[in-house]
């Protein structure tokens, strides 16, 4: 006889300790790189810095976590990030140089947006695999930076670094930008129409197309929002930089991933949360700040992040076990 | 006396995909509170029916009356607006969203406007009422992954109590289920007939479902071939026509 399945207190603890699992080892690791290095570790300076950094690859863990969470992936997310930058940088360096700088911001938004939206059409309705369709986008998107322009553009105004560059009270205002997108994306996610769709169509997209959600147009909606999050990330990545260059985000795709998929969000599509991606990156930010403190070289950072990535999708795997073996009724 | 008005009625239906003539000439009546079968083996046109009158696909020729009146149903919107409600065989539940959000899947009650923030307050209790309706043994926020084969299709089913349907299409509503299942959708299914609910029930296991059906009709390429009362005919009865129309 099934027993009557209401979770009771323990077991809702237990899942809230499963789902926020990536907090604690955020917790420890800080921990750690304060024991192994408490002077430089331990600052207010050091943390904000964590988080300014973390948060130029925060809007691309958030694009790529809301691509996953249909069950597809956006391989293009950082090569976005590139050419809007590089678009907005070009018009504004180059071609018209008297526009004021909030017409490049919106340009980079704009354009972070419609490459997504290119993304979404293929996905969404011309029903390209993710993985080929973006693949191909990454290549083209990777390739029309560099006709653009090789090499860096370094007169821009100000107000157009701003988003990247800027403080407010000694912080970083792309701090202020990421926590807020995040915050924003998770009540999307979590307390809308469009976000149970985003996970229907995640979990069962035959399931989701017989209940009458239209499973194309929630794909379109999804990429064309990761391709504005990119947009973002190359918005502040430029003012981080303070010049556009064609190497804006390369390579930060596999940290994108490695990031959302630390923060449990599921290959498999359906589940994951917002706050865990954001719970990604911060663990990321942690790792690179730690070992850049610690002295060890780029080349070795890159192939810890590597095998951080193999490590979160085992560790991934076997939360997903944990959970499951939690809420299954006895 | 008054003719009573069928609630659904299908004249002349054909459907043609490319050049395969998967329902030739279908005329079907179903009342209210009355539990139609449509029997008959593979390919012999019950799914197409379905999926026509339900939205997922649109038919080539024929005509459709809800209620006395002609209509054209060209989506599944339309179709659940109408109040039709299909439970289908593979019970269309996304198994790690939750109860509640399975039973209002596609068609969430939501709150200010054009945000569509979504009204779960509400949506629990009306959930909740319509599951202690069906006794089911189930909690609005369990993930419907955990819920056994028989509670399982009573999510399906909560979906059409709570949306008033006036039709419910059950596919294979049997399938893969254990005898305390079979029997609990038997249970289900008595429940909607005493609410006035029309229910069409496609099925291979007619034995199962016999104890529940009013009518039979045995569909064969497309075409219904017999209709019998329940009163009129047995399981052997109807096996053998499957059988011999079959072969």
């Amino acid at each position: 006889m099934r027993l009557k399945m209401k979770p009771r207190v323990n077991t809702r603890v237990k899942v809230f300790i499963v789902d926020n699992f990536i907090w604690f080892i955020n917790a420890g690791l800080y921990i750690l790189f304060m024991i192994l290095n408490s002077r430089g570790f331990m600052t207010l300076h050091n943390v904000e810095f964590i988080l300014y950094v973390s948060s130029m690859l925060g809007f691309l863990v958030l694009g790529e976590a809301l691509v996953m969470i249909t069950g597809g992936m956006d391989l293009s997310l950082a090569q976005n990030a590139g050419l809007s930058a590089m678009v907005g940088g070009f018009i504004l360096g180059v071609m018209a140089p008297n526009l004021p700088g909030w017409i490049g911001v919106l340009i980079v938004l704009i354009a972070g947006t419609v490459f997504g939206t290119v993304n979404g059409i293929l996905v969404g309705k011309l029903k390209y695999n993710a993985f080929l369709a973006t693949l191909g986008t990454f290549i083209a998107f990777d390739w029309a930076t560099f006709w653009i322009r090789r090499g860096a553009i370094v007169r821009l105004p100000a107000s157009f670094l701003a988003p990247g560059s800027a403080t407010v009270g000694g912080i970083h205002i792309a701090i202020f930008l990421f926590l807020f997108m995040a915050l924003v994306l998770h009540l999307l996610l979590r307390y809308t129409q469009f976000g149970v769709g985003v996970y229907a169509v995640g979990d069962n997209p035959k399931a989701a197309a017989m209940m009458g959600i239209n499973v194309g147009n929630i794909l379109v909606w999804t990429f064309t929002l990761g391709g504005f999050l990119a947009g973002f990330s190359g918005l502040l990545y430029l003012g981080y930089i303070g010049a556009v260059t064609s190497l804006i985000a390369q390579n930060k795709i596999f940290e994108a991933f490695a990031g959302a998929v630390l923060g449990g969000i599921s290959l498999r599509g359906g589940r994951g949360s917002i706050m865990g991606a954001l719970g990604g990156v911060l663990l990321l930010g942690i790792l690179d700040a730690g070992l850049t403190m610690l002295d060890i070289s780029p080349e070795i950072r890159g192939v810890l992040t590597g095998i951080v990535l193999l490590v979160a999708v085992m560790i991934n795997m076997a939360i997903s076990r944990l959970r499951d073996r939690i809420l299954m009724p006895h | 006396m008054q003719e009573k008005i069928p609630l659904l009625r299908t004249v002349n239906l054909h459907k043609w995909y490319g050049k395969i003539h998967a329902l030739r000439g279908v005329n079907i009546d179903v009342y209210p509170g009355e539990v139609l079968a449509l029997i008959g083996d593979n390919g012999a046109g019950k799914s197409t029916f379905v999926k026509i009158i339900s939205g997922v696909e649109k038919k080539t020729a024929g005509q459709i009356f809800w209620k006395g009146k002609e209509i054209e149903i060209s989506s599944i919107e339309q179709a659940r607006n109408l109040g039709i409600e299909t439970v289908y065989q593979e019970q269309a539940l996304a198994p790690q969203l939750t109860v509640l959000q399975n039973i209002f899947l596609g068609r969430p009650w939501t709150k200010f406007g054009p945000l569509k923030v979504l009204d779960n307050k509400r949506m629990a209790q009306a959930a909740r009422r319509v599951i202690d309706e069906l006794g089911l043994n189930v909690q609005v926020d369990q993930e419907v992954r955990f819920c056994s084969g028989g509670e399982q299709q009573g999510v399906a089913v909560a979906r059409a109590l709570l949306f008033k349907a006036g039709l419910v299409i059950l596919d294979e509503p049997t399938r893969a289920l254990s005898a305390t299942g079979v029997e609990r959708i038997l249970e289900f299914i008595r429940g909607l007939k005493k609410q006035g609910i029309a229910v069409i029930i496609i099925s291979h296991v007619f034995p199962q479902i016999f104890p529940v059906t009013d009518r039979f009709m045995v569909l064969s390429r497309g075409e219904v071939i017999v209709e019998k009362k329940a009163e009129e005919t047995s399981s052997e009865d109807l096996t053998r026509i499957v059988i011999e129309k079959t072969v």
